[in-house]
């Protein structure tokens, strides 16, 4: 592997401070990201949380260096990997960043798979370019690959196209071709979105599992308050390009800081109770070329106030030091005391 | 029963399989639907889970009469759905609409809101009187709670959640009285499903509809139906009251299904009673002999292989479930 100049290994695995990224589109600047911050420690996981809409995405693609330019630009803020700011360094270092340090898993497996060449050709692929291996020595880390994901039949499989495969064999074919050159970190963008429930629960404990062996270090991009319940550490809520609320996830649960993510958490419905009426998040989110005035949220908001409509947007105040919480809402005392 | 609006039987859909491309035949059949009983009474919801390929979209098109069945009958008001024709079937058939899943797609983006929920009275003239129509289209979007100003407005000025609003405001233009929902909040955002699932609860104490709720999320199910079918390779593997299905479920597949469901609340991780199935849903093309879920199942014998359980009451399974060893165990509150 090759060295990045300036790295520490005992700096932070993942660092995001004060990231802003806006897309420069005929309609407007849409400001998609708003200054979000948040970290990653070895063998943990961050849940980020939201909307569509709400950035997650976005954020996940500037850390991977992958943001369409145009119309998308990192205009602020920095991403630190092990003491590195990945925005300061070339294309070229970059390239070496992802893959080896740094991988990502899709939500559409099977539009990130090429469908022309066989499933242990693109798995090869990794291996020939990013480590000089021949064919035949590729092909066979392939089959070892798939066999680590837990794919059946993983010599004869890999000769096979993706249509091939089901939708939970061709998620771990993403998987194996993340974590074929050992990343530190993985980030899945809804890894289960497209999946059955049953096929779901495979696959989260797969990934737990691969995680726990190589201690790595998970950026877990999800809408769903049931699988963030089941596996995540740490959760980050974003709302219109900020990141609104962190804090651990039994903290989180059982007492929300900013009001989305309490008005979240009670308008789920949940399998092992059944509730009357739902209760409701009135109006839409924000369209991001045009975010409301102060707090994002506060024309959707039960406590907003003449505060909360003024510029600039509240501060990331801190709840708690131990455990570490923040909430960016200047009532959170409020919300979190009921 | 004189309160069921509607009761399928021995509903069956298979799609050919054929090979050619001159001389076509046949040589196969996926067998999408395979043989549903189901009924529904006034004012009800059932709700419909399973996963994908289960069959539970292709049973949406056919109650609807948007499929022909292979065989069965689906009856309506006494009469036979399959076998009418002409008048008499474009009349029933405005008793049985229908809200589609994606609201992006199933709306005609050349169409302005107020031809969309018109357009059943293009199609049915007798119901509204032209003069009156404008009107009846502005009254079914204060129903829906939406703006009736915004008649002339196209589908993309609205969001998702407001398009699923529309679709639903075509769908109750007939004054139906069964309304088949097939996945309508799965492709909203979480605190937009809310607002569309209170919404079809508000209109169904407002109107006596009867839903037939389709949707693989099981969260959304409970809290909406008052029955639920399990649907498991075009086959309802356990139907039941939803406290039956949800607290006591019998078959092996229901209680799988249930357990993978991640439940939003952290302090049960590592408490809950989770099966993992091995492997996937096998291909309605060829389904496994006798129970179709054996292949799956880590309860299944020889037994299972040779005899197909029937959908009925067993010694230790209070309501219907198609398993030989059929057993309740509660998945769900276990600690």
């Amino acid at each position: 592997m090759d060295v990045l100049p300036g790295i520490d290994p005992r700096a932070p695995l993942l660092e995001v401070s004060d990231l802003h990224v806006e897309f420069r589109t005929q309609y407007g600047v849409a400001k998609a990201i708003n200054g979000a911050n948040f970290w990653l420690s070895a063998g943990e996981t961050l849940a980020i949380l939201g909307e569509s809409g709400c950035g997650k995405s976005v954020t996940a693609q500037a850390i991977m260096g992958i943001l369409d330019t145009p119309p998308g630009y990192v205009t602020q803020g920095q991403i630190k990997y092990r003491g590195v700011d990945l925005l300061k360094l070339s294309e070229n270092e970059r390239r070496k960043v992802r893959a080896n340090r740094i991988a990502m898993i899709f939500q559409d497996a099977l539009s990130a798979l090429n469908p022309v060449y066989t499933v242990g050709f693109q798995l090869g692929e990794v291996f020939r370019k990013h480590r000089g291996m021949s064919r035949s020595a590729a092909k066979q880390r392939a089959i070892e690959l798939l066999d680590q994901v837990k794919i059946p039949a993983a010599r004869t499989r890999v000769d096979d196209y993706p249509h091939q495969f089901s939708g939970g064999m061709r998620q771990r074919v993403m998987i194996a071709m993340a974590l074929a050159l050992d990343p530190e970190v993985l980030i899945a963008d809804e890894p289960t979105t497209a999946l059955d429930v049953t096929v779901q629960a495979q696959i989260m404990g797969l990934l737990a599992d691969l995680q726990r062996e190589r201690n790595m270090g998970l950026i877990l991009i999800t809408h769903d308050m049931g699988v963030v319940a089941d596996v995540a550490d740490r959760i980050s809520v974003m709302y219109a390009g900020r990141v609104v609320e962190e804090a651990p996830v039994y903290d989180i649960y059982s007492r929300p800081a900013h009001p989305y993510t309490r008005a979240l958490l009670e308008s789920i419905p949940r399998l092992d109770m059944k509730g009357q009426q739902l209760s409701v998040i009135r109006g839409l989110p924000p369209v991001l070329t045009d975010v409301p005035k102060g707090c994002a949220f506060n024309p959707r908001c039960a406590y907003a106030r003449d505060a909360c409509r003024q510029d600039p947007a509240p501060p990331v105040y801190q709840v708690s030091q131990q455990p570490h919480r923040t909430a960016r809402c200047h009532f959170f005392r409020e919300v979190i005391g009921e | 029963m004189s309160d069921v609006v509607l009761e399928a039987k021995g509903l069956v859909k298979h799609f050919p399989i054929t090979q050619g491309i001159v001389f076509k035949s046949k040589v196969g059949a996926v067998r999408a639907v395979d043989g549903v009983d189901l009924h529904l009474r006034r004012g009800e919801t059932l709700g419909v889970v399973g996963e994908s390929g289960c069959g539970k979209s292709t049973l949406a098109k056919l109650l609807v009469g948007l499929e022909t069945p292979t065989s069965g009958s689906i009856n309506v008001r006494g009469e036979d759905m399959v076998r009418l024709k002409g008048a008499a079937l474009r009349r029933a058939r405005r008793n049985i609409q229908m809200v589609l899943q994606d609201p992006y797609t199933s709306l005609n983006p050349r169409m302005t809101v107020g031809d969309i929920i018109g357009e059943p009275f293009q199609i049915h003239p007798e119901v509204v009187p032209k003069n009156g129509r404008q009107r009846a289209v502005q009254d079914l979007l204060d129903t829906v709670g939406l703006n009736p100003d915004h008649i002339n407005r196209y589908p993309h000025q609205f969001s998702g959640g407001q398009r699923q609003r529309i679709g639903i405001a075509r769908a109750l233009a007939l004054k139906p009285e069964i309304i088949v929902c097939d996945e309508p909040v799965s492709a909203l955002d979480v605190s937009i499903q809310a607002q569309v699932i209170n919404l079809l609860e508000r209109l169904q104490n407002e109107f006596g509809l009867s839903y037939i709720f389709i949707a693989h999320d099981l969260s959304v199910v409970r809290h909406i139906s008052d029955r639920v079918a399990v649907m498991y390779l075009g086959k309802v593997i356990e139907t039941g009251h939803d406290h039956a299905i949800y607290d006591q479920p019998t078959h092996p597949y229901t209680q799988a299904l249930l357990s993978a469901v991640p439940v939003p609340d952290p302090r049960l991780r590592g408490h809950r009673d989770q099966i993992v199935l091995e492997g996937d849903v096998p291909s309605p093309a060829n389904p496994p002999s006798g129970c179709r879920f054996r292949t799956r199942c880590w309860k299944a014998t020889q037994l299972c292989a040779e005899q197909e359980p029937l959908l009925q009451v067993r010694e230790r399974s209070p309501h219907p479930s198609a398993c030989h060893y059929a057993e309740i165990r509660d998945v769900v509150h276990r600690r």
